[in-house]
């Protein structure tokens, strides 16, 4: 099994020295192999965006280490990082962050041709992860045409079509009904076990950390503690991590 | 508490409020300069070659063109200012303010910017008035040593007319805003614009627009006579044409480019392309009027440059460029500085009923006139040098009655009477003499020849009937208008550059608040900061190109109107593209840099 992500002594300190400092990270390790599906739940302030925003380089942490693919992010400069983020980042927001004046198809290829892959290759990897993700019906269509749900299908199909070496959601399904959020869910679940695609997600959601096959939970900036899926189904892990939420109160 | 509250969300915008303070600035300061011309005391009494009186009707047609221009300039500013604003006053209604609180700090916010703006105008204002006063009174010719900037009358109505603006403005802004759902307030931004379909009709619309205005620019080719029809077909056409252009020709051509995969699936394009498409959708009013007004100011100062090809047809009516009737050292002295050509004097003397005038000194040099022959049909008139016909001089001889009316002041029912120089001492009265004189280059004497006129005038007041009829009066007063043409043109087109300029600054940079989140997802997706600027650069590019190409094609075919009132009415025209080219230049930088600024965030 290889490591696709390894995170070495993270910690984040808000406010210029001097003035009123806040430590959000206290020293974070853990590391992700290729194919797994991390969820990462915690309460609200725990630093779960902090620590994502690290991971895909938006943010430089205060001390540590963070490898993506063996590289380590924080030897960059910014325009090696933004050429980082684009070849090996894929990721899901909570408010989907389509562009509007773009078709759902533009928006795929998006990333494909800020990579200068050749144009004709570029429409018949939209229309297979399109195929994958059920969209191809929508894709002349408009982000502001389509429902919660298919625009969250869209952002997926955007954050995956260029292969990135993992995916990061904060909070997919943060918008979306609880239909919607399932069908996604399943997607994602589909997607990482039969694609073997790489996933890391942040939520405070249990049902939705119940798809993932290890959950760390963070707490006042540190990894206190994680729970692995193992032969458990589905509803099995969910009911443990209810269980284990109740006692943790 | 909610004052201390609209004073720090004005500090974390202070670059952006002052870029619009200043916009508020110029248009006032530049209000007033025009204003204080046209009722300044030093034009109200008249120099003996020039009717300035008159002048300031020239100023009120500017300042009414001004006062257009301002209406909608402001009006692009207060959208940017609300825009700006927005967000915060939803936040404020959120957290509870009532609305009747809030409309109140809309209400002040902008009377306060508002007015602020106006009396540092008005500061600002009388110093460019005393620049251009002294610009203009050297132009026309004029000995005004004391002049006032500091006018009571033009600073009431310079504040009476922007705290009216300003009054219906902040009215409008409470309006809005009380009347928008704060949830609207609050995330506006992420709106989806609409965007029309229908391609068969966008090709009508494209159709329509490009034949209009092949139409508009044929009429004004076309010959003068008819110009009252040319006129309102070209306005009618073009106006229509040029919005048809906008609303569907651009955007469509994006559309296709957009399509054509090979071309967008590259790099950045896309996403510049898919912005542009949008914005040209719902920029086409303003383009399109950019684009218009564009094209009245660069012709306005191209026409108002070549005005002064128009003095050499008012000196062409009088053949004899000084008339002289004294030999006072004074008058000795100012012409022996002329450059003469040709003298020739008469002697006379007059009596109620009959003008003597020496036969031989006629005969010898007869004096020579112009004849205007006015009946061409195409409008131009036609110039003939003829002269006096000595033996044929009869007192019912309208055309001579005319020579002799320009070397006789108040020359009117007396009999021209020929004799010899003998008999013309013999006669009882004072003999008067009355010298003709052509020199090199008129227009560089005519400052002397004024001078000579004037001191004339001191020594015999009688000789002030002469004035009106000499060539410097008929040059004095042409020269007067077509430099007063020539530096509202001037002033006016630089006013509407600058103001239009500044429209489409403020109207792209209205909509940086809704595409900041654009920027910030393709920074995050991995997109080079050095990209994303150029796709702003390109983006915003394009937006001032289009209106600033159409508003020159419009003007070239425009100056065909008035191709024959004018020898070349191109001439010159380097000088409004240059202005031109750098102040939009300068605008366009201005916008990219602020834009940038509002829609990239800091790492
Ligand atoms: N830019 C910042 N400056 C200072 N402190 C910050 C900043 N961003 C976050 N914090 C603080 O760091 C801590 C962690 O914030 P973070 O946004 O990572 O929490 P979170 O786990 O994502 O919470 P939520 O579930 O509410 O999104 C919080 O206490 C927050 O107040
Ligand atoms: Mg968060």
């Amino acid at each position: 099994m290889t490591e696709i992500l390894r995170v070495e002594q993270v910690t984040k300190t808000y406010g210029k020295r001097g003035e009123k400092q806040y430590q959000a990270l206290k020293g974070i390790n853990f590391t992700v192999n290729s194919g797994e599906y991390v969820a990462i739940m915690g309460a609200s302030g725990s630093g779960k965006t902090t620590l994502l925003n690290i991971l895909s380089t938006l943010d430089k942490p205060t001390s540590g280490h963070v490898f993506i693919n063996h590289e380590d992010n924080s030897t960059l400069n910014a325009n090696q990082l933004a050429d980082f983020r684009s070849k090996q980042i894929g990721f899901i927001f909570q408010d989907f962050n389509l562009l509007e004046n773009l078709t759902n198809r533009e928006n795929i290829a998006l990333p494909l041709s800020l990579q200068g892959i050749s144009t004709k290759r570029i429409d018949p990897l939209i229309d297979r992860i399109a195929g994958r993700l059920g969209i191809e019906q929508i894709l002349a269509k408009y982000p502001a045409e389509v429902s919660g749900g298919q625009k969250q299908r869209v952002a997926a199909a955007r954050a995956l079509v260029h292969e990135p070496a993992i995916l990061l959601a904060d909070e997919p399904t943060g918008a979306l009904d609880s239909k919607s959020a399932r069908e996604l869910l399943d997607t994602m679940e589909d997607l990482n076990q039969n694609d073997g695609i790489t996933t890391l997600m942040v939520t405070h959601d249990p049902f939705a950390a119940s798809f993932a096959s290890r959950i760390l939970f963070i707490k006042d900036g540190k990894i206190g503690k994680q729970m692995l899926k193992n032969e458990l189904s589905r509803q099995e892990f969910y009911h443990l991590l209810i269980d284990h939420l109740d006692t943790d109160e | 508490m909610i004052w201390k509250l609209s004073l720090t969300g004005i500090k974390s915008r202070l670059k952006d409020y002052l870029v619009l303070f200043s916009g508020l600035t110029v248009a006032s300061m530049v209000f007033y300069m025009f204003l204080a011309i046209a009722v300044n005391p030093a034009f109200i009494k008249n120099d003996i070659h020039v009717r300035t009186d008159y002048l300031k009707y020239i100023f009120i047609f500017g300042i009414v063109l001004l006062v257009i221009i301002t209406l909608v300039y402001l009006l692009y500013a207060d959208t940017f200012l609300l825009s700006m604003r927005k967000h915060d006053y939803g936040m404020y209604m959120m957290l509870g303010a009532k609305s009747t609180r809030i409309g109140r700090l809309i209400f002040g916010e902008t009377l306060i910017t508002g007015l602020l703006a106006t009396f540092l105008g008005l500061i600002l204002g009388f110093g460019l008035t005393w620049i251009s006063l002294k610009i203009l009174i050297s132009k026309l010719g004029l000995e005004i040593p004391h002049f006032q900037v500091i006018l009571p009358n033009a600073i009431i109505i310079t504040i009476a007319f922007f705290l009216v603006i300003f009054l219906v403005v902040a009215l409008a802004n409470v309006y809005k805003l009380t009347h928008t759902p704060v949830i609207t307030l609050l995330h506006e931004d992420q709106a989806p614009v609409k965007f029309r379909y229908r391609p068969f009709l966008r090709v009508i619309e494209a159709a329509g627009g490009v034949f209009l205005l092949a139409i508009g620019y044929y009429v004004m080719t076309l010959p003068k006579e008819q110009v009252f029809k040319i006129i309102p077909t070209a306005l009618v056409t073009i106006v229509i044409g040029s919005y048809l252009i906008f609303a569907a020709v651009f955007s469509s051509l994006v559309g296709l480019l957009l399509k054509r995969k090979s071309f967008s699936y590259h790099g950045i394009r896309m996403f510049t392309l898919g912005q542009l498409k949008f914005r040209l959708q719902s920029y086409t009013r303003v383009l399109t009027m950019i684009s218009l007004l564009f094209a009245l100011a660069l012709g306005a100062i191209t026409v108002g440059l070549n005005f002064d090809s128009l003095n050499d047809l008012a000196t062409q009516s009088v053949y004899y460029d000084a008339t002289i009737v004294s030999n006072s050292s004074a008058v000795k002295k100012a012409e022996s500085k002329l450059d003469v050509i040709s003298k020739q004097t008469y002697h006379y003397k007059e009596t109620k009923k009959i003008l003597y005038f020496d036969q031989a000194e006629l005969s010898k040099q007869p004096a020579k006139y112009v004849s205007v022959n006015y009946s061409n049909n195409r409008g131009v008139t036609q110039y003939t040098v003829k002269a006096l016909q000595v033996n044929k001089i009869s007192d019912s001889n309208a055309i001579d009655n005319t020579i002799f009316m320009r070397m006789v002041p108040n020359h009117g029912q007396q009999k021209v009477k020929l004799v010899s120089s003998k008999e013309l001492s013999k006669l009882s009265g004072q003999k008067n003499f009355v010298s003709l004189l052509r020199v090199k280059d008129f227009r560089q004497a005519y400052p002397i020849i004024a001078k000579i006129e004037s001191q004339q005038v001191k020594e015999k007041p009688a000789f002030s009937a002469l004035v009106p009829q000499s060539k410097a009066a008929f040059y004095g007063n042409s020269l007067a208008y077509s430099s007063s043409f020539e530096f509202m043109g001037f002033f006016l087109g630089f006013a509407f550059l600058t103001m239009l300029a500044s429209t489409l600054m403020f109207k792209v940079l209205s909509g940086a608040a809704g595409d900041k989140a654009k920027y910030r997802m393709l920074y995050q997706m991995g997109t080079r900061k050095q990209l994303l600027r150029r796709s702003i650069k390109a983006e915003i590019g394009v937006l001032f190109l289009l209106p600033a190409l159409l508003g020159v094609i419009d003007v070239l075919f425009g100056l065909q109107l008035f191709k024959d009132l004018l020898e070349n009415p191109y001439r010159s025209i380097w000088i409004p593209f240059v202005i031109f080219i750098i102040l939009y230049s300068f605008y366009y930088l201005l916008t990219v840099k602020l834009y940038e600024k509002l829609v990239l965030t800091k790492e």
